[in-house]
């Protein structure tokens, strides 16, 4: 508001000092040919010099200065409060696409995070399953080992069996039994093997 | 190889089982000719050495066979005979789980002589670990009539036998448990 009022003050003088000279030129040419002792021109000139002395122009550089600088004051406290409400709103602005921005990067972050879970989750079961495909591959592998292993040790154990049990029966009655008790079943025994023994004897067959 | 030694009318007594025996015999001939040829050359007044013994054995031998060893053709006979016998004759290696007595190897020898051959020698040998019964070698084959070798031959009955019983045992232990 003070600016417009200054500008216009300042037109107006503008205006007066224009129309000013406008006549002192138009009286001086006029007068030119009155006489070499005083023109309308320097008798304005005197005029004007008369009323805008150099007080009056001081006087009016020192308004036009404190106008100014009150000008300049207000531009300046009202550029502040721009400046103040653009850097608020540069603030709210910055927060605002920082907070979606930052939403959107969470939500993607968490999306990541869901996807590598879904991912870790898709590996573990495929893990789980690959080890329990595995587990029951070697519990059948083991229970046929254990059983070809049972196998192998029933048959030692009746190979080992046999001969404890006939070692012990020898043990037990070979001391006990008399040469001439047995002398009948040795006699039926080279009987049943006689000709052998005789067809070796005569022909070394 | 001839396994028959001029059997003429001479016979073994079962006493004479086997090589040891025979080669007695033979020593024992032997010195008895040599001291008989000794005596005949003898001169008349120089000391005589004394008659060697005769073992039970050889005893046995001449008294079976009839013989007078003061007879030169006896002793020859005689000396002849042991020593075809002990190269020629044939020798059977039984082995038993104990040593056998003197009586048991003289029954044996005489039911080899006549069932097997007449002048079959007998070599014993001992093998413990038979337990019972006998191990007959011959000449190229080999007789196994142990107890051993019947356990061996009877071990799947034997086996059926444990197998049974360990079944019958395992249904008692059952009906235990569920009782």
């Amino acid at each position: 508001m003070n600016g417009w009022q200054l500008g216009l003050i300042l037109g107006l003088l503008l205006a007066n000092a224009a129309a000013f000279l406008w006549l002192v030129v138009k009286g001086g040419v006029a007068g030119g040919s009155k006489g070499p002792e005083g023109t309308v021109a320097d008798q304005a000139e005197r005029d004007v010099e008369h009323i805008f002395n150099e007080e009056f122009r001081e006087e009016l550089r020192n308004r036009g200065r404190l106008h100014f600088e009150k000008i300049i004051g207000e531009n300046a406290m009202f550029l502040q409060q721009d400046l103040r409400l653009t850097t608020s709103q540069l603030n709210e602005f910055l927060k605002q696409e920082i907070t979606d921005k930052l939403q959107e990067e969470f939500a993607k972050y968490e999306q990541s995070i869901i996807d590598a879970k879904q991912m870790a989750i898709d590996s573990i079961t495929k893990t789980q399953a690959a080890i329990e495909q595995q587990r029951q591959a070697m519990s059948a592998q083991l229970a046929q080992e254990i059983a070809a292993e049972k196998q192998r040790v029933v048959k030692r154990f009746e190979d080992n069996m046999a001969d404890i049990v006939n070692h012990y029966v020898l043990a037990a009655i070979g001391d006990q039994i008399d040469l001439n008790d047995q002398l009948e079943y040795i006699l039926a025994d080279l009987e049943s093997n006689k000709e052998a023994i005789v067809r070796d004897i005569t022909d070394g067959a | 190889m001839e396994h028959n030694p001029r059997p003429r009318s001479i016979l073994l007594p079962t006493s004479v089982v086997g090589r040891v025996d025979l080669g007695r015999l033979v020593r024992e001939v032997d010195n008895l000719t040599e001291f008989l040829e000794q005596a005949a050359i003898r001169e008349p007044g120089t000391s005589q050495e004394k008659l060697p013994k005769t073992s039970r054995l050889l005893d046995q031998t001449i008294e079976i066979n009839k013989l007078n060893l003061l007879q030169v053709d006896d002793r020859k006979q005689l000396g002849q005979f042991l020593k075809t016998v002990y190269q020629e004759a044939p020798v059977l290696h039984m082995s038993f789980s104990a040593d056998p007595s003197p009586q048991f190897t003289q029954k044996l020898a005489a039911w080899l002589r006549q069932e097997i051959h007449p002048f079959v020698l007998l070599q014993v040998g001992l093998q413990p670990n038979i337990g019972a019964g006998c191990v007959v070698r011959t000449t190229n084959k080999y007789f196994d009539f142990s107890l051993r070798e019947r356990f061996k031959s009877k071990r799947p009955l034997l086996m059926e036998k444990l197998k049974s019983l360990g079944t019958k045992v395992e249904v008692v232990q059952v009906g235990e448990a569920h009782a």
